[in-house]
């Protein structure tokens, strides 16, 4: 079946590579260029372990295909970290204790990134709404919400 | 997933031909969102995928104020929910994308994918009903526009024909008095999609409704607009007991589906709760 050649950014590298049509976006991140902290949760659009920006914009990349993300740029939780330095949000996850288990840290960190972006001072209820898309099934939500208002304030320089 | 093909084509004809080639064997994708869950979860085997992305004719949110709003069918619900023009002169539709689904889904699904699917559970296709609007679509014949509630034939069933792909949505320039209200009502918070929504245009002059759209979706094999209701509103003052007695009538009359996300009687039952918030909200009444 069909191949096609694709340029994409991730993390700010270009890659040029030929993907069979099917290659889903999630596999394409994991196996080809093993980038492993985007996870495979559900693989039904429900759980949001995948999350990733493309073009800054928070998607599922278990229900993309490789190839729609031909010519744009994509950020994975590899990509949050700068010169061995955390990322505030990551920093604010450690400091909140946002996790327990982890497996959905990844993609609920990509949602955070969303939500700051959009608005830097949000209330616990807009954060809530912006994680609408994400399933944690350890915590009760508490700190992550916590961890992402945390995450605010150190990017306002509050 | 089934391997298949992925194929771009250049122009709307082209894409039509490719339709009208390769039959019942190929689907059209947009953003993608529904196509890949059914393909993933094999209940579609598709071995040709269409792309509509590269259609420049599929873009784009203009308004005009005697033409009213064109929509492009590659539209993204997100960039419908942003949309300062939308936001201005269709501030119902703009409540309503805002609250599709889930922050990734509203950033890849698209308004032309979303009402091709035919989803019944789903924002979108009631709104547009009450909003009047209309769908462009194109074949090898040309180009023909059809009512949104003509477009919806069924159940997972729309009017496109197999060469046919939706082009853009129409929606008429809103009348001074128009205001609207949509409203979803979801069993969880966790739920993504509305068990039941309410979409309500009226027109207005303080607490008299001097014209009604209403409809029922989500709880509904098809969204339709509701007769006796709009007829049983129009010229009233809406005091409590009117929308008391109109919230009454739309659980009577509506064609309620029963499946484990929801019986019939629990869909009457919140379609008359919801018909009433919608009603006391659009019309200042306090809640009963």
């Amino acid at each position: 079946m069909s191949t096609h050649r694709i340029q994409v950014l991730v993390n700010g590298e270009m890659h040029d590579v030929e993907v069979p049509a099917r290659r889903m976006l999630s596999d394409f991140l994991r196996d080809d260029l093993h980038l492993t902290g985007t996870k495979r949760g559900c693989e039904t659009g429900v759980c949001g372990a995948c999350s990733v920006l493309l073009d800054g914009d928070v998607v599922k990349s278990c229900l993309s295909l490789a190839i729609q993300a031909h010519g744009k740029s994509i950020i994975t939780v590899e990509g949050l970290a700068w010169n061995g330095e955390m990322h505030p949000i990551q920093e604010s996850f450690v400091e909140c204790g946002g996790l327990q288990c982890g497996y959905c840290t990844p993609g609920i960190m990509m949602a955070a990134c969303a939500i700051l972006a959009e608005n830097d001072a949000p209330t616990p209820e807009e954060v809530r709404e912006g994680l609408s898309g994400n399933l944690c099934r350890c915590t009760g939500y508490v700190q992550i919400v916590e961890s992402i208002l945390n995450a605010g304030e150190k990017m306002r320089g509050d | 997933m089934r391997d298949f093909d992925f194929l771009v084509p250049g122009t709307v004809p082209e894409a039509c031909r490719m339709l009208a080639d390769l039959g019942d064997d190929c689907r059209i994708m947009a953003g993608g969102t529904a196509l890949m869950l059914v393909m993933r979860q094999r209940m579609l085997a598709a071995s040709k995928i269409i792309s509509a992305a590269s259609l420049q004719d599929l873009y784009g949110i203009e308004f005009h104020p005697s033409h009213g709003l064109r929509i492009g069918a590659m539209t993204r619900h997100a960039d419908i929910a942003r949309s300062p023009t939308v936001q201005r002169h269709y501030p119902m539709l703009a409540d309503m994308a805002r609250q599709v689904a889930n922050p990734q889904v509203r950033n890849q699904g698209t308004i032309g994918g979303n009402i091709c699917y035919g989803d019944p559970s789903t924002d979108p296709p009631g709104c547009l009903i009450a909003l009047n609007a209309e769908v462009v679509l194109q074949g090898l014949q040309g180009r023909r526009a059809l009512s949104m509630q003509d477009f919806l034939v069924d159940f997972f069933v729309t009017a496109l024909e197999p060469d046919e792909i939706v082009i853009e949505i129409r929606i008429p320039p809103p009348h001074g008095n128009d205001e609207g209200r949509y409203t979803r009502f979801r069993r969880t918070a966790a739920e993504h999609r509305p068990l039941i929504s309410v979409s309500l245009m009226a027109q207005r002059e303080g607490s008299v409704c001097h014209d009604a759209r209403l409809v029922v979706g989500a709880s509904v094999p098809v969204p339709r607009r509701l007769a006796r209701v709009e007829d049983f509103m129009r010229g009233r003052v809406v005091t409590p007991e009117v929308a008391h007695e109109a919230a009454d009538m739309v659980a009577t009359d509506i064609p309620a589906i029963s499946d484990a996300r929801g019986s019939e009687a629990y869909r009457r039952a919140m379609a008359r709760v919801v018909t009433r918030r919608t009603i006391s909200s659009l019309f200042d009444l306090e809640i009963l």
